[in-house]
C-alpha cells in the first residue's frame, strides 16, 4: 500500500482523528474576518489594510514581508503566505484517511501553482515574480518548485512535471500547445488532472458520500461557469475543451450545444438538482444580464452548501473543506478591497465584489 | 482491550456454574456492569478528548470549558459505582 497522500482510503478510518482536526478548524473558522470588519476594511487605504491585518491573524505574515514589500503588493503576499501557512497545518494535524482528503483537496495549489508558472514563462515573467505568486500549499516540495521556477520555456515546464499525477495529461496537451500557441490546452489539462484525482479512488461512507456529491457540484458550477462565459463572449472556441468531467449536469457534448443557446443553459440548470438553490441568481442573471453578479452567487451558493454539509457531518472532511473554501474567500475577498481600494473603485462596487455569507 | 473483559467474564461464569451456585453472584455482576460502564467512559472521552485539545492548541482560554467537557462522561462511571454500593456490599 502507497503513503496515504497517494491513496485516500489506505488509513483506516479508525486511524484518523476528526475530533481534534474538527476544532481546530472551527476555532480557526471562528476567526475570519466577519461583515463588520468587511465593511471597515471597505473604507480602509491599503496602507491602512495593511496595518490592520498586522493587529489580526496576519500579524505574523505582514512583519516578515513588511520591510521587502509595501502597499497592495505586501497586503497580496501576505496573504497567500498565511494561506499556506494555515492549510500546511490542517496537513500537520489530520491523519490517516482524514489526511488522505485533505491532501488531496490541497492540491489544488499545486495546479494553482502550475497554471502560475505556465503563465509566467509563457509572458516572459522573471522568475521572482513569479515566485511570489506561488501559494506553498500543496504537496510539491520546495525542490520541485525551484525546479519548475527555473524553466525557462514551457517545454521545460513540461519536462519537470514528467513524473507527478500532472506529468501524462501536461505531455499531451503539449502538441495543442505547439499547435495554438495559447496556453488554453495545457491549463484545461491540468485542471482535468486535479479533478480526475480528487474523484477518483474515494473511500466509501456516508459523509464521504455526501462529500462526494458537493465536489460534482463545484465541478458542475465550474462548468456552468465556463459555459456561460463562452456564451457571452461569443468566442469561436470548442466548448468541449474547457468542460471538466465528472460533474452531473451535463456531458461534454451537451455543453457544446448548450454554449450556444444560452436559454436553454439556464432552462438545464433550473431543472437541475441546484435548481432550487440558484433559482433567485438565475432569475437576477435573466432580468439583470450580469455575469459578474451571477458568479458570485454561484460562489456564495457553493459555500453556503459546503457549510451545511459540516454542520451535518461534523466529524469528516466536510468542515474542514468548508473552511478551505472560507479561508480562500477570505483572502479573495480581503485582495479584491485592497485592489480596488488602489484603482480608487467606489465602496459600493468594492461591495458588489465581495463574497459575504 | 473487551476481548480480555469477556474472556475473564465467560471464566467467572464458568468457575461459579461449576461450582453449583448461581450463575453470576451479584459482586461479580455488579464488577462488569461498572467495567462496561467504565468502557464506554472511556470512549467518550477519547472523542470529547481529542476535541477539547484541539480547541485548547488554538486558544488557551477555552482551558476551563474543555476541561468540564471532558470529564463530564465521568458521571456514567460515578453512576455505576452506586450499583456496586447498592448491590455489590
Amino acid at each position: 500500500m502507497s503513503t496515504p497522500e497517494m491513496d485516500a482510503s489506505a488509513g483506516s478510518p479508525g486511524s484518523s482523528n476528526p475530533e481534534y482536526v474538527t476544532a481546530r478548524v472551527r476555532a480557526r473558522r471562528g476567526v475570519l474576518f466577519d461583515d463588520d470588519e468587511y465593511s471597515k476594511l471597505v473604507r480602509m487605504s491599503p496602507a491602512e489594510i495593511a496595518r490592520y491585518m498586522e493587529e489580526s491573524e496576519y500579524e505574523q505574515e505582514i512583519n516578515a514581508l513588511g520591510s521587502r514589500h509595501s502597499g497592495v503588493d505586501l497586503i497580496e503576499y501576505a496573504l497567500n503566505r498565511n494561506l499556506a501557512r494555515h492549510f500546511n497545518a490542517l496537513l500537520g494535524f489530520a491523519e490517516g484517511q482524514l489526511y488522505g482528503l485533505i491532501a488531496r483537496y490541497l492540491r489544488k495549489f499545486d495546479a494553482w501553482n502550475i497554471k502560475t508558472v505556465f503563465r509566467g514563462v509563457y509572458t516572459d515573467t522573471d522568475s521572482e515574480a513569479v515566485e511570489t505568486d506561488l501559494i506553498r500549499a500543496g504537496e510539491f516540495d520546495d525542490a520541485l518548485l525551484n525546479q519548475l521556477l527555473e524553466a525557462s520555456t514551457v517545454e521545460d515546464v513540461v519536462t519537470v512535471l514528467d513524473g507527478t499525477m500532472f506529468g501524462d495529461g501536461v505531455e499531451a496537451a503539449f502538441e495543442d500547445f505547439q499547435e495554438t500557441d495559447t496556453l488554453v490546452p495545457l491549463e484545461n489539462a491540468v485542471d482535468r488532472a486535479f479533478y480526475e484525482q480528487l474523484l477518483g479512488n474515494l473511500p466509501s461512507g456516508e459523509a464521504v458520500a455526501l462529500y462526494r456529491e458537493f465536489l460534482q457540484a463545484e465541478i458542475d458550477f465550474r462548468n456552468v461557469r465556463n459555459a456561460l462565459r463562452l456564451a457571452r463572449s461569443g468566442a469561436d472556441i470548442d466548448p468541449g475543451a474547457y468542460f471538466i468531467d465528472g460533474g452531473r449536469l451535463f456531458s461534454a457534448s451537451e455543453m457544446t450545444t448548450l454554449v450556444g443557446n444560452t436559454d436553454e443553459l439556464i432552462t438545464r440548470i433550473r431543472e437541475s438538482r441546484y435548481g432550487k438553490r440558484l433559482s433567485e441568481p438565475l432569475n437576477e442573471l435573466e432580468t439583470a444580464d450580469s455575469l459578474i453578479d451571477f458568479e458570485r452567487a454561484l460562489e456564495a451558493v457553493l459555500l453556503q452548501y459546503s457549510r451545511q454539509l459540516g454542520n451535518v457531518h461534523p466529524l469528516s472532511i466536510c468542515p474542514v473543506v468548508a473552511y478551505i473554501l472560507m479561508k480562500e474567500r477570505e483572502v479573495t475577498n480581503i485582495r479584491a478591497i485592497a485592489r480596488g481600494r488602489e484603482a480608487g473603485l467606489s465602496e459600493t462596487a468594492i461591495e458588489q465584489e465581495l463574497v459575504i455569507l | 482491550m473487551s476481548l480480555e473483559l469477556a474472556t475473564e467474564a465467560s471464566s467467572v461464569v464458568l468457575q461459579s456454574g461449576a461450582a453449583g451456585g448461581a450463575a453470576l453472584g451479584p459482586a461479580a455482576a455488579s464488577a462488569i456492569a461498572v467495567g462496561l460502564a467504565a468502557l464506554a467512559a472511556g470512549y467518550s472521552q477519547r472523542g470529547i478528548g481529542a476535541a477539547a485539545v484541539g480547541a485548547l492548541a488554538e486558544d488557551e482560554s477555552l482551558f476551563g470549558k474543555g476541561l468540564i467537557l471532558t470529564v463530564l462522561p465521568e458521571t456514567l462511571i460515578i453512576l455505576a459505582l452506586i450499583v456496586v454500593v447498592l448491590i455489590g456490599l
